[in-house]
This record gives structure tokens, C-alpha cells and sequence, in this order.
């Protein structure tokens, strides 16, 4: 392992910052009343509250919502501490300060077996190294919505900041009525008396800004009204009559579109651009030629009065295009590299070692192999990539659907070559983000042609096609799975070796470390950093939870739940061309089809079912236990099927979060056709059923879109998916009918966005074994269904 | 040249080459009906047409002329929404939103032809495509909706 990859994975970057944080005094999250210093007229009481006049509570919001109901579910947590009904709760834009930023998306990052972190019986090690990451991601300040980390992360501190709130209106009734506050009641944003005092929050908040909150306790689980039910999502209705508003809607007077187009290949480049004959055409007003930002393609951009007129012109540029300089990807031969790696057994990192696999492989009688394989994937939100920029006054002004505003914000400023305090981002809906929009690439091509607008507002947009050939994809990988199996049917071993190119250092090259100073220097030296002395114990004492390589790439793997006495599962880094990001569940979405589609196949090897074979080994793991057991149960695991169907099964945890899926699959055509799922979902602390379901559902499809169909090749250069034709998502007469069952939990909330994305292909594969006898070990399914 | 966008009449200087979708989002500013590939195969576009329902992005705007186009911003009248949309938020059918305006038009023009679909009429007509999953609850509200609007008839 090379020492730059490193030190640059998720969490190695730690090692970088410690430097220079040592003497820095934890901060709390609550936020100072400043930081939301409005010109509305309304009383902020802290960094998240603020009381408009009319007392409606006005909730800083720094999470995107691209669909997953954050907006909702967050908003419910302060409806709650405050007493006050969910619609009066408005969101208002956050800023940029650190107490935004995601914590549990960094302290995720760490690996960590599922044994090591039950709540109150942590390990030392994964004491330390979340306490670690989350000192890196207060410094690093990254306020951005994935990792299904939302709900995880503000959980907490939005709750202890609506009842901090709530104490200091208590506390200004009080000192007004000269009553006691146990005495007063709180409801429908009214603080009332028995003796029949009553006001309103906006009539107290001047006073409450004024007063301590006394003793702040969040509502027992008792008290809850709002927390686990059903509530209506608040932004239904807006997006049922057109009028949400999405990045690609912002319209401002005077406002001129560009459309993007790339160097064709990955990596190419425009040469000589010969525009006479796009610049004859109507409406057209320049070409723009792009750079490469934040790891994009360079491009041209032209600027006309509408999407349609600089479109047109786009398609009538000649251009000379270069193609890449270190010469052409192509993901035929990538695939070959990824699996000489795979097969290296020299090679990779060991993210998990019990016991001694090597051995026990080498002297068992009984051993299966197996190799694994999936494809690049694109992300294709249905919105397409755009973002609006207006550069005047030396002052940027941004619209964009970003799960990054901060970074966003940084961008901008290098791009515009103004301070970040220049720069407003204001984020609007995301129609659809799946890790997509944890990249910036589109705001800084966006900036750079709004500075060529003379000071009118740019809509920069990018065609269908070339978010297909363009994206960060999720990387392609492939497993190596080895187990040896006792007397008794048991599975003793298990030997994992994956590989495949790893998204976050990329991702942390790309977008992170620009703006962070100390991350830029860790990079300008090789990655070899100075220690001061005095930091030399700290840090070797981390090295071991810290400084490994992405955790991304192997989980799902590394982290599993069953009693296996003997394991080691290895992961090897690889460095491709292809750009890679994080996509929905990320490593999970491909590892969980290796690891539970091996599991089916051990089963089926020791002639057990694959329920009875998955539940021996969980003895000592009763939630993923009782989760298997309610999906076999409710999808009547073992009851007969009508003749042509079958039942597989799946069991998955990823983001704190344990899934298991049965998928009822015929095929009585070219490709298999999938009935119903039934799902069962342990997440922890459930705040929204209604979206917990919403979202299993969409899991599904979208997992289930990418196991039939999903894959991105890439030909000389140039990916060869452009346009929903080619790279087609599931219809809605293909959806199986989809049940979500919850099982009941008081856990700290876990993750609910990405869950039930990575059960889905092994069970889906495991029921086409069952129906047909044939074991498909590389995605996507479909085609080696039929072939 | 003259239309009718959402029972106005209108005049407009537009290409007739260009398609529809970019007269509506770009020129007049109704930005509810969505751009999402292109090429007509995803739907996030639909509108109607004289009541049928059409890809905007692949439309030019010489086909609609002297046409009735209807968007999505005229499905339902202010503070009166449509059957449809009731049942979009009652099953809690959008999640990131962008393809519901195409949705709600595609099935409008369903349930306006076929006020009783079945599953397989369903099937037949929403083509539409959903990044995120919703199709299960926009089959159950289009049949609620279309079961209200047949209880009231």
C-alpha cells in the first residue's frame, strides 16, 4: 500500500489534522442566537430556532432533501421538543458554520465490526476512533446530506436545541406571570396558566432571548406525540401541483442558459473549436471553454437564450477533440486488472482477521470458491445536472440542488477568485441525488461561465447525455470468496478478497481537501506528514482504528454479521481512470451481493436452508436474528409457491441499519420477473414510519433497477450508455408489489435512505437459483439471466 | 404564433422548431413540466395536448399551434386540486418530486379516457420513469382517485 493512499482514505485524513488541532477546545452544537441574524423580524434563540412574529418556528436547515424526507423528519424532532403542530415549522436556509456540519457521516467511516459498537460496550478502539473522526469533522466542517447519516446526526443536537429553546420561552412566561415553570403547559405554540394566563411564543420570544433555559431535558420516549407516527411529508403538496422548486426551475430576470458538452472521452479535452456555424444560429450569445473542476472532463459551454437555442448551437460546434492524455479507458481491461488483484494474494488490505482462514482453507476437505463481479454504475437522478450562478458586484450568488453547499461554496470562490464570504448558496429541492451531488464539478463549471455573462444570471445545464457519459461512477469491483465448510455442514472459514477503486479518497482529493489548508498540505508533501513530538503517542495510538484504507471499499464484506470462527477479508485499492463517487449504500451496493449470494450458495452446498443456515450463525446477534426471521415469516418462507415462482432471501446491515429481503421472482420470459418483496427493517429509533416505508420501497426499486439492468462500459475512452434508452430504469409495470415491516427498536436512530438497497440483488439471485438452478455471480442479472 | 396554455390564450414568438417543453419551462416560464432526457423516454415532460397527453421535449411548438396545452400548473385550480392530486399526497406518493408533474399528466389523461383503469390499462399508460421508486403508490392513487371521481359522478 502506498503511503499517499494512505493517509488520504476517509479516515486516514485524521492522521493529517491532528497536527494542528490539538489545543482546540470542543465545541457544542448548539449555535450562538447570531448565527441566525435575520432581516425577517423573527427572535433566534439559538443557531438552529428562531421565532418569526406570528410564532411560527423557524428551523435553520443545512441538509438537502432530494426525496428521503429529511426535511420532514427533522422538522418533526423540533415540532416535537417545541409543542407546536409539524406545519408550523418553516425551514429557513443555515449558513456555513461548523455546527452544521455531519459528524455521524465521518465517525461512520470507521470500521468497525458489528460486535465492537453495540451501544455502551464499544471497544476501546472504536471509543477512540469516533471520538477521533468526530474532532476531524467539527474541523473539517463538511455539512453534507449522505452517508444516511441525517436523522443519526441531528437527532441529538436538533432536539437539544428545540427543548433549549422551549426552556427559555418556559422561562420567560415565568418571569412575566411570576408563576413557577412546572406549572406552565406548552401546546400549539401557546404557554398557558390554570389561571388562565396565556401567550403566544412570538410574544415571548424577545424575553425568552433574554432569559437561561434553566435545567433542558428532551421529552422521555413517553411523551412523544409526533416521533414514530406517520405524518404527512410537508412537501407533498408542492410537489404535486408543479410548484416545488428544483434547481433546474430557478428563473431570474435576465437569465441566459448554457449547455454543457464534454470532450467525449473521459478525460479528452476540446482542442480547436471552429463555432461559426453554432454562433450564425439564433439566440446564441458564446462559447465558453471549461477547465476541469473538481475532477470533471474539460468541456465547452455555450450561452444562449434558452436551454433549447444554446443546445442546438452545443450540437453545431466543430471541435477538434483530444483524447485522454495517459491514453483511452476502457473497462474491458480495467475489469482484468481488478481481477488480477482480486486473485493476488499478496496483495490487499486485511480489514477483518480472526482466527487463521488461510489455514483452515488449506486443510479443509470441503471448500467452495466463487468469483464475483459488478459493473460501473451511473447515477442518473431525474434531474439533470445544472446549477445557477450570478457573479456581480464581486459577489457570487448560487442556486444549486448540492448535497455539499459548503463545498459548493468553496468552489465558487476559487472559481469566481472572490472570499468565501462572497459566496450566498442558497440550495434548492434536489430532484434526486443518490451521491450524484456530493460532487461540485457542475458549480464551478457554472461560476466560470457566469463570470463571461457580464453580470446576468447563468442556468448551466447539462444534457441527458452527458450525465450518463460524465458521472463519478460507483466503482466497479469484484470479489474473490473462499469458505470451508466442517463435518457438520457449518461454514469454519471464509476468505474474502475484493477489489476494485476506492471512492473516498477520490472524493476527499476532488472536494474536500481544496478548501482545507491543512488537508492540501498533507497533499503537497507526498502524504508524509511532520508529528510534533508530543502528538507521536496520540497518534500511533490511533494508527490502528485510524489510518486504513476506505472503508467503503470493503464494507459489507469485512463487517458481517455471523459467527465465523476463521476469517480474513481483504480488500485491494485500485487506481483506474474511470472517475468514481459515492452512489447509493456505495460498497455495500455490490458487497452485499457477493457476501449473501456466497451465503445462499454455502447453504444450498451444505444442503441447509438458507434461513436455518443464516440463523445458526447468528446466535450471538439477536436484532439481525429476529430481522431475518420477520421477513422469512412475513413472505411465508418455506410455504409452497405456485409452480414456476421462487423465494430468495438476504440480510444486510449498512448505516447502523439491518435489512432482510425476500424476493418472489418467475421467469417466464427473457428476464426474470420479480412479484413482491418483502422487507424488514431494524433502523433504531423509527421518527417517520410513513417515510421508513417510502423509503424501503425506493430502495428497491432503485437496487432493483441496477441488478437487472445497470451497468457502464466504457470504449475507447468514451462510455458507451447515453440516454435512458441505454441505460434503462425499472417501469412501473415491472415494480413487484413492495411490503416494509418494521421492527420495533429504541437504538439511537439508524440509517434509512440507502438500507434496503443492498439486500436486494443477492436475494433476487438467490431466487433465481432456487427457480433455476443456475448461480449468477455478476451483475447486472438480465442479461446472464437469458443468455 | 397563438396557443392556449392553461385556458389563456397566448402569443408567442417562438422557432416552431422548438420543442414545446422549452416554450413552456423557458420562454413563459411554467416550470412545473420537467426536462429530464430528452428524447421522450422518460416522461417527466408530459403535458397535454387538446387533452391528450404528449412528450413535451419532443414536440415542436409548429405542432401545438392554435392548440390547448395544459401543464401541470392547471391541473387543479387554486385551493381546488385535482382528484389526483389529493391522492398524490393522501398515499404520500412524491419523494424527490421531479418526476411527478409527467406522472400526474400521464395519468390524468388515463383517467379522463378510462375512468376506471385497471392494472393493465395502468401499466399500459404510465411509461413514465421514477428514479426513486414511486411507482407502487401511483398506481394506488391513480385507482383511488379514479374511484373518488366515479363515486361523485
Amino acid at each position: 500500500m502506498r503511503r499517499r493512499a494512505w493517509l488520504l482514505s476517509g479516515a486516514g485524513v485524521a492522521g493529517a489534522l491532528i497536527v494542528g488541532w490539538g489545543a482546540l477546545p470542543p465545541r457544542g452544537r448548539l449555535g450562538r442566537a447570531e448565527l441566525l441574524a435575520g432581516a425577517e423580524g423573527g427572535v433566534a434563540l439559538n443557531g438552529w430556532i428562531r421565532i418569526a412574529p406570528d410564532g411560527r418556528v423557524q428551523l435553520a436547515m443545512p441538509r438537502s432533501e432530494m426525496g428521503q424526507g429529511v426535511h420532514t423528519a427533522l422538522a418533526m424532532l423540533v415540532a416535537e421538543e417545541l409543542d407546536v403542530a409539524l406545519s408550523s415549522v418553516q425551514l429557513i436556509e443555515a449558513g456555513h458554520d461548523a455546527i452544521y456540519g455531519n459528524v455521524a457521516m465521518f465517525t461512520g467511516a470507521l470500521p468497525v465490526q458489528p460486535e465492537d459498537s453495540e451501544p455502551g460496550r464499544e471497544t476501546r478502539r472504536v471509543r477512540f476512533g469516533r471520538w477521533v473522526l468526530a474532532k476531524l469533522a467539527r474541523e473539517l466542517n463538511v455539512n453534507a446530506t449522505g452517508g444516511s447519516s441525517s436523522i443519526a446526526d441531528l437527532w441529538d443536537p436538533l432536539r437539544l436545541a428545540a427543548a433549549t429553546a422551549r426552556g427559555q420561552l418556559l422561562g420567560a412566561a415565568s418571569l412575566q406571570w411570576k408563576l413557577p415553570v412546572a406549572d406552565l403547559t406548552v401546546s400549539n405554540g401557546v404557554i398557558s396558566h390554570s389561571t388562565g394566563e396565556r401567550m403566544r411564543f412570538g410574544e415571548l420570544v424577545e424575553q425568552a432571548a433574554r432569559t437561561p433555559p434553566g435545567d433542558v431535558r428532551v421529552k422521555p420516549r413517553s411523551a412523544w406525540r409526533l416521533i414514530g407516527t406517520a405524518a404527512p411529508r410537508t412537501d407533498a403538496a408542492a410537489k404535486s401541483d408543479g410548484s416545488a422548486r428544483f434547481g433546474i426551475d430557478v428563473r431570474l430576470p435576465g437569465m441566459v442558459f448554457a449547455v454543457v458538452r464534454h470532450a467525449p472521452a473521459l478525460g479528452g479535452s476540446p482542442g480547436a473549436v471552429d463555432d461559426a456555424r453554432a454562433m450564425a444560429l439564433p439566440g446564441v450569445e458564446r462559447v465558453v471553454r471549461l477547465a476541469a473542476y473538481a475532477g470533471s472532463t474539460p468541456a465547452l459551454a455555450v450561452v444562449g437564450r434558452s436551454y433549447w437555442h444554446a443546445k442546438r448551437a452545443a450540437d453545431a460546434l466543430e471541435v477538434d477533440w483530444r483524447p485522454r492524455p495517459a491514453g483511452a479507458i476502457d473497462t474491458g481491461a480495467i475489469m482484468a486488472s481488478i481481477e488480477a488483484a482480486a486473485r493476488d494474494e499478496r496483495a490487499g488490505f486485511a480489514f477483518h482477521e480472526q482466527g487463521d482462514a488461510p489455514a483452515q482453507l488449506a486443510a479443509s476437505a470441503h471448500v467452495v470458491e466463487a468469483i464475483y463481479r459488478a459493473p460501473y454504475l451511473a447515477h442518473a437522478t431525474m434531474e439533470p445536472i445544472n446549477c445557477t450562478v450570478r457573479v456581480a458586484d464581486g459577489k457570487v450568488e448560487v442556486w444549486a440542488p448540492t448535497q455539499v453547499p459548503g463545498m459548493a461554496r468553496a468552489l465558487a470562490a476559487r472559481v469566481a477568485g472572490v472570499a468565501p464570504d462572497a459566496v450566498t448558496v442558497h440550495v434548492t429541492y434536489l430532484g434526486g441525488g443518490f451521491g450524484r451531488r456530493l460532487d461540485v464539478d457542475f458549480v464551478g463549471q457554472a461560476v466560470r461561465v457566469a463570470l463571461e455573462t457580464g453580470g446576468r444570471p447563468v442556468q448551466l445545464v447539462w444534457p441527458r447525455e452527458e450525465d450518463l457519459t460524465h458521472d463519478f461512477y460507483r466503482p466497479a469491483g469484484i470479489a474473490v470468496m473462499r469458505a470451508a465448510l466442517d463435518g457438520n455442514g457449518r461454514l469454519a472459514a471464509l476468505a474474502i478478497q475484493s477489489a476494485g477503486d476506492a471512492p473516498t479518497p477520490r472524493w476527499m482529493e476532488r472536494v474536500v481537501a481544496p478548501q482545507s489548508p491543512a488537508i492540501a498540505a498533507a497533499l503537497a508533501q507526498g502524504g508524509d506528514l511532520e508529528v510534533p513530538p508530543a502528538l507521536q503517542p496520540a497518534l500511533a495510538a490511533t494508527a490502528g482504528a485510524l489510518l486504513t484504507p476506505d472503508k467503503t471499499a470493503s464494507e459489507g464484506l469485512f463487517d458481517l454479521p455471523y459467527a465465523i470462527a476463521h476469517q480474513r477479508i481483504a480488500h485491494v485499492a485500485t487506481r483506474h481512470a474511470v472517475p468514481v463517487g459515492f452512489w447509493r449504500a456505495v460498497g455495500h451496493s455490490h458487497n452485499a451481493f457477493f457476501a449473501e449470494s456466497f451465503i445462499d450458495e454455502l447453504a444450498h452446498e451444505a444442503k441447509a436452508d438458507p434461513v436455518a443456515f443464516r440463523l445458526a450463525m447468528l446466535a450471538g446477534m439477536p436484532r439481525h436474528a429476529a430481522v431475518l426471521q420477520r421477513a422469512a415469516d412475513r413472505a411465508g418462507w418455506g410455504r409452497s409457491l405456485p409452480a414456476g415462482r421462487a423465494r430468495g432471501i438476504a440480510l444486510h446491515e449498512s448505516f447502523d441499519s439491518i435489512v432482510a429481503e425476500v424476493v418472489e421472482v418467475s421467469s417466464n420470459g427473457p428476464a426474470p420477473r420479480v412479484h413482491r418483496v418483502v422487507c424488514a427493517i431494524d433502523c433504531g429509533t423509527v421518527v417517520n414510519p410513513g417515510i421508513v416505508a417510502q423509503q424501503v420501497e425506493s430502495g428497491v426499486v432503485f437496487a432493483l433497477t441496477a441488478a437487472l439492468f445497470g451497468r457502464i462500459d466504457v470504449d475507447n475512452g468514451v462510455v458507451r450508455q447515453r440516454n435512458f434508452p441505454d441505460y434503462p430504469l425499472l417501469a412501473l409495470k415491472d415494480t413487484p408489489a413492495i411490503e416494509t415491516h418494521i421492527v420495533p427498536s429504541e437504538r439511537h436512530p439508524g440509517g434509512v435512505g440507502e438500507v434496503s438497497v443492498p439486500p436486494l440483488a443477492p436475494a433476487l439471485a438467490n431466487a433465481l437459483f432456487a427457480l433455476t438452478g443456475r448461480r449468477l455471480r455478476e451483475l447486472p442479472l438480465a442479461i446472464r439471466a437469458s443468455a | 404564433m397563438k396557443l392556449t396554455v392553461n385556458d389563456r390564450p397566448v402569443e408567442v414568438d417562438a422557432d416552431p422548431q422548438m420543442p414545446l417543453l422549452w416554450l413552456l419551462r423557458d420562454e413563459l416560464n411554467l416550470t412545473g413540466t420537467k426536462f429530464g432526457c430528452g428524447v421522450s423516454a422518460c416522461g417527466a415532460c408530459t403535458v397535454h395536448v387538446d387533452g391528450q397527453p404528449v412528450r413535451s421535449c419532443v414536440t415542436p411548438a409548429a405542432a401545438v399551434e392554435g392548440k390547448a396545452v395544459r401543464t401541470i400548473e392547471a391541473l387543479g385550480a387554486p385551493g381546488a386540486p385535482h382528484a389526483l392530486q389529493r391522492a398524490w399526497v393522501a398515499h404520500q406518493v412524491p419523494q424527490c418530486g421531479y418526476c411527478q408533474s409527467g406522472m400526474l399528466m400521464a395519468a390524468a389523461a388515463l383517467i379522463a379516457n378510462n375512468p376506471r383503469p385497471s392494472d393493465t390499462d395502468i401499466d399500459a399508460a404510465i411509461t413514465n420513469l421514477c428514479r426513486c421508486g414511486t411507482y407502487p403508490r401511483v398506481r394506488a392513487a391513480i385507482k383511488s382517485a379514479a374511484a373518488e371521481l366515479a363515486a361523485g359522478r
